[in-house]
C-alpha cells in the first residue's frame, strides 16, 4: 500500500499543511496498530490464562481415568473418548457430501440464477446457529426416526451442521486451483470428471482437508447440537465398540462443561479448568496442524 | 493397443454421466436443506398450537342468606391449596381418606365433582367436596368435562342458593384457546330450574340464583343439580390465541397456567447482541484495517491466524472463561458502582460475546478491504492523498457494503450464540427495562431452548413453543445472512 504516508518524501520540501496531513496519517496507523496488537494480546492472554489454570489439572492420569466420587475427582476419559468418537463419525459423514457438494458448486453449478440461489442458501445454512441444528436433530433423528439420544443421532446432527461449511470451503479450494491446470488436463483429453478427480482435487486437497478438519473440530467443540441429541452427563461405562455403541448416548467434553454448569458447582474448579483446557487443546492443536499444512502446501504449489 | 484410449474415454464418459448427476443431486439437496429444515421446524412447532389450555375457573355454591363477606372466600390460595394438597396426599391411598357424610356437611349448599360413567352419575370425588369455598377447576390431563353437583343438606334452611364463578387469579379467560361453557344438564326432580348455558369467555365472572335442592341421603347427592363445565377447542382461534400469547412479556412455561411470552427473551438477546457489536466494532474494524492496510506482509501471515485462533475457541470454554475471569472482574468494577447482584448479567454476556465476534467481524471486514481494487488505491495515491486520506475518502467508502456485511454477519453469529448467554447471563427470564437491567440477571432465546429442552415433555405445548422460538431465531439469522451476503457480494469488486 505504497501511498504517501509510507513513501517518505523529503520532509524539507513539504508545506506545513502537508506535514499535518502526514502526522494525521501516522496517528491513524498508530491507533490501528495499537488496537490490533491489543486484540492479539487479548487472544494470547485468554489462551494463556486457560493454559496456566488448566495445566496443573492435566496429567496422563487425568486424561485416561474415569470420573470418581460424583464427578468431584478422577479424570475425564469418557468425555474425551466421546468427543473423539463424535468427531470421527462426523468427519466420515461430512467428507463425501461436503466434497461432492463443493465440487458441484465449483465446477458444475455455473453462475445461473438457480446456482446463485442455492449457493446463497448453503451460505445461509453455514451461518445458522448450532442450536437450530440441535432442535432439528432432536425432532427428526431422535424422535421421528426413533434413534433416541444416541451417538448416531449426534453424528447426523453434527454432520448437518458441518456439511454446508465444508461445501463452501471445498468450493473455495477448488476455485483457487489455477485455470491453467484445468485447461492442461482438458487439453490432454481427460474427461470432465477425470479432470476434477485426478487433477483438480489433488491440487486442491490441502485446502479441502483443512476446511474439513477445521469445520469438524469446530463442530466437536459445539455443545448445543449434541445437547439434545447425543449427550449424557455421567458415564462410567467401559468402551465396547460395537453396534450397540451407536445406540447409546455419549459423554463428551463440551456437554460435560455445559451440564456441569447447570448442576451448579459440583465439579471442582480445578477439574473444570482442566476440562476447558483439554477441549481447547483438542480443537486448537488439530486446527493448528491443519493451518500449518495448508500454508506449507500453498507455498509449495506457489499460488 | 487396439482400443485402449477409446475404452478409457468411454469409461470416462460413463463416469462423467454418473458423477454429473450425483454431484448435482448432492449440491441441490444441500442447497435445499435450509428450506427443509425451516419447514420441519415449523411443522414441529405445531405442538405449540395444540395446547390443552387450563380451565382456570373457580366456582362456589353458597346459600343466599349467608353474609357475603364471610361466604366469599376471596383469597384463592387458601382454599385451592388445601384441596390440592389433600388430593396429592390421597393419590397413593384413596381408601384411607374418609368421605364426608351429609351429617358432616351441616346446612350448606355444596358443590362436588364427579364423572359420567356409562350414563350413570358415579364416582363423586369426595376429595373435591367444597364447603362454602371456592373450588378451582383446571384442566387435568386433557379431560374436557367436569360435572358439578349442587345440593344442600337436610338441615339447610334457605330457599335458594347462588352459584358463582370467576377466573383464577392467574388465568386470562380471554387468552384461552377453548370455548368454555357452564351448563346445567340436569335439574333435580320436582324443581323448576331455569336453563343455564353460560359462555365463560364472554362472561368470565358472574352468578346465578337457583332453588335449593335438599339431599336427604348420601345417595341423593347424585340427584342434585348436575352442571357441566365444558371446554371445547375453538378451531382457528387457537392459532391466534397462541401467537398472541407468544408475543407477550412473560415467560413462565412451567407454572399452572403457562405463559409463553417470547418478548423478554428476544429483547434480552437483541440487547446483548447490540451491546456486543458496540463493544466489538472498534477493535474489529481497526484490526481489519491494520491487517489489510498497514501490516507488513510477512507479519500478516502470523497475525491473522492468531485472530482466527480466537474464533476457534469453543464457546463453552469462552463461557467458562467469562464466568471465572470476566464476571468477577466486572463485579469488582462495574458491579460495585451499580449494585450488581452477581457477576452474571446481561453486561457480562455482552462483553464476552464481543470477544467472540471480534474475529468474525474483523475477518469479513478485512476481506472486504483487501478486495478493493488496486486501481482505486493507485488513483488515490496519484492524487497525492496521504494514507489516512486515502483510507477515509476512498477505501472505506468503497468498502462500506463489506463493512455492513461484516457487522450483519457478526450480528447473526451473536444472536444465535447459546453457551455464552447460558453461562453468563444469570438465567432469569425477565423483561429488560431500564438501565438496571444491564447489570441484572437475564436470559436470551437460544440459551432458553438449550436450557429447557432438557427437561421438557416431548411433543407438548412447551416443546412446541421452544421450536417456535427456534423458528424465530432461524428466521432472524436467515435474513441477516442473506442481507450480509448480498452486501458482501456487492462489495466484491471484480477488477
Amino acid at each position: 500500500m505504497a501511498v504517501l504516508g509510507s513513501s517518505r518524501p523529503n520532509q524539507a520540501e513539504l508545506h506545513g499543511r502537508d506535514v499535518r496531513r502526514l502526522r494525521h496519517g501516522k496517528f491513524l496507523i498508530g491507533v490501528a496498530t495499537t488496537v490490533h496488537y491489543l486484540v492479539v494480546a487479548m487472544t494470547l492472554a485468554l489462551i494463556g490464562t486457560i493454559l496456566v489454570k488448566g495445566l496443573p489439572a492435566i496429567s496422563w492420569e487425568f486424561l485416561t481415568s474415569y470420573p470418581a466420587e460424583g464427578m468431584t475427582q478422577g479424570g475425564i476419559w469418557p468425555m474425551l473418548r466421546g468427543s473423539i468418537l463424535l468427531m470421527v463419525g462426523t468427519l466420515a459423514l461430512t467428507l463425501p457430501f461436503g466434497l461432492l457438494g463443493g465440487i458441484w458448486l465449483a465446477e458444475y453449478a455455473g453462475d445461473g440464477r438457480m446456482a446463485r440461489t442455492l449457493r446463497a442458501s448453503i451460505a445461509t445454512l453455514a451461518g445458522t446457529p448450532s442450536i437450530i441444528f440441535g432442535l432439528f436433530g432432536l425432532a427428526i433423528f431422535v424422535l421421528k426416526l426413533k434413534l433416541g439420544t444416541s451417538l448416531l443421532a449426534g453424528w447426523f446432527t453434527l454432520a448437518l451442521f458441518s456439511i454446508p461449511i465444508v461445501v463452501l470451503t471445498t468450493e473455495q479450494a477448488l476455485r483457487a486451483v489455477p485455470e491453467s491446470i484445468e485447461d492442461g488436463a482438458i487439453a490432454l483429453g481427460l474427461s470432465r470428471w477425470q479432470t476434477i478427480w485426478k487433477v483438480m482435487l489433488p491440487s486442491a486437497l490441502p485446502g479441502v482437508m483443512t476446511g474439513l478438519v477445521l469445520t469438524v473440530t469446530r463442530a466437536a467443540g459445539e455443545a448445543p447440537p449434541i445437547l439434545m441429541t447425543a449427550a449424557i452427563y455421567y458415564s462410567t461405562e467401559k468402551l465396547s465398540l460395537g453396534w450397540e455403541t451407536l445406540k447409546k448416548p455419549v459423554a463428551n467434553l463440551p456437554y460435560h462443561l455445559a451440564e456441569g454448569y447447570r448442576q451448579g458447582g459440583v465439579i471442582p474448579e480445578k477439574i473444570i479448568w482442566g476440562t476447558c483446557l483439554t477441549l481447547m487443546l483438542f480443537v486448537l492443536t488439530i486446527n493448528l496442524f491443519a493451518i500449518v499444512i495448508r500454508t506449507r502446501a500453498r507455498k509449495k504449489a506457489g499460488w | 493397443m487396439r482400443s485402449g484410449p477409446t475404452n478409457f474415454m468411454k469409461k470416462g464418459r460413463v463416469i462423467d454421466w454418473i458423477m454429473e448427476r450425483l454431484v448435482a443431486f448432492c449440491g441441490v439437496a444441500i442447497g435445499l436443506m435450509v428450506v427443509g429444515m425451516f419447514a420441519y421446524l415449523a411443522l414441529e412447532s405445531r405442538y405449540a398450537f395444540d395446547r390443552k389450555f387450563p380451565y382456570g375457573f373457580r366456582i362456589a355454591a353458597q346459600p343466599v342468606s349467608a353474609p357475603r363477606s364471610e361466604a366469599v372466600e376471596m383469597d384463592p390460595n387458601a382454599s385451592i391449596l388445601t384441596s390440592h394438597m389433600d388430593g396429592m396426599d390421597g393419590l397413593d391411598d384413596k381408601e384411607s381418606i374418609p368421605m364426608p357424610t351429609l351429617a358432616e356437611l351441616q346446612g350448606v349448599a355444596t358443590l362436588a365433582t364427579g364423572s359420567l360413567v356409562e350414563g350413570d352419575l358415579k364416582n363423586i370425588d369426595p376429595l373435591m367436596l367444597a364447603r362454602d369455598n371456592w373450588q378451582s377447576w383446571h384442566d387435568a390431563g386433557g379431560q374436557r368435562k367436569f360435572l358439578l353437583f349442587a345440593f344442600a343438606t337436610p338441615e339447610h334452611q334457605d330457599k335458594s342458593f347462588v352459584l358463582r364463578w370467576e377466573p383464577d387469579a392467574a388465568f386470562d379467560a380471554d387468552l384461552s384457546v377453548h370455548n368454555l361453557r357452564l351448563k346445567l344438564i340436569k335439574a333435580p326432580v320436582g324443581i323448576d330450574a331455569p336453563a343455564v348455558d353460560i359462555d365463560l369467555r364472554a362472561r368470565p365472572r358472574g352468578e346465578i340464583e337457583l332453588p335449593v335442592f335438599i339431599a336427604r341421603s348420601d345417595d341423593e347427592r347424585t340427584q342434585g343439580y348436575v352442571f357441566e363445565l365444558e371446554s371445547t377447542p375453538t378451531g382457528i382461534s387457537a392459532i391466534g390465541a397462541t401467537l398472541r400469547g407468544f408475543f407477550k412479556t412473560e415467560w413462565a412455561p412451567t407454572t399452572q397456567y403457562p405463559r409463553y411470552g417470547l418478548m423478554p427473551l428476544l429483547l434480552s438477546t437483541v440487547i446483548i447482541t447490540i451491546l456486543a457489536i458496540l463493544f466489538a466494532i472498534g477493535p474489529a474494524l481497526l484490526t481489519a484495517l491494520y491487517l489489510s492496510e498497514f501490516a507488513p506482509h510477512r507479519l500478516r501471515e502470523w497475525l491473522k491466524p492468531i485472530i482466527e485462533l480466537l474464533a476457534s475457541i469453543p464457546t463453552v470454554v469462552l463461557g467458562y472463561f467469562g464466568l471465572m475471569i470476566v464476571a468477577p472482574g466486572l463485579m469488582a468494577t462495574v458491579g460495585k458502582a451499580f449494585g450488581m447482584e452477581s457477576g452474571r448479567s446481561l453486561l457480562t454476556a455482552a462483553v464476552v460475546m464481543a470477544v467472540l465476534i471480534i474475529p468474525t467481524i474483523a475477518s469479513i471486514a478485512e476481506d472486504g478491504l483487501r478486495n478493493i481494487p488496486r486501481s482505486l488505491r493507485d488513483g488515490a495515491e496519484a492524487l497525492g492523498l496521504t494514507s489516512t486520506e486515502s483510507i477515509r475518502r476512498v477505501i472505506l467508502p468503497a468498502a462500506r457494503p463489506a463493512l455492513y456485511a461484516a457487522l450483519l454477519l457478526g450480528f447473526a453469529r451473536a444472536i444465535g450464540e447459546t453457551m455464552i448467554v447460558w453461562i453468563l447471563s444469570g438465567g432469569t427470564p425477565a423483561m429488560p427495562t431500564g438501565v438496571d437491567a444491564l447489570v441484572a440477571s437475564t436470559r436470551g432465546i437460544a440459551d432458553t431452548v438449550g436450557i429447557e429442552m432438557a427437561n421438557v415433555e416431548f411433543e407438548q405445548p412447551h416443546y412446541g413453543h421452544l421450536f417456535l422460538i427456534g423458528l424465530v431465531l432461524f428466521a432472524i439469522t436467515i435474513v441477516c445472512n442473506l442481507l450480509g451476503q448480498r452486501l458482501a457480494r456487492r462489495a466484491a469488486w471484480r477488477s
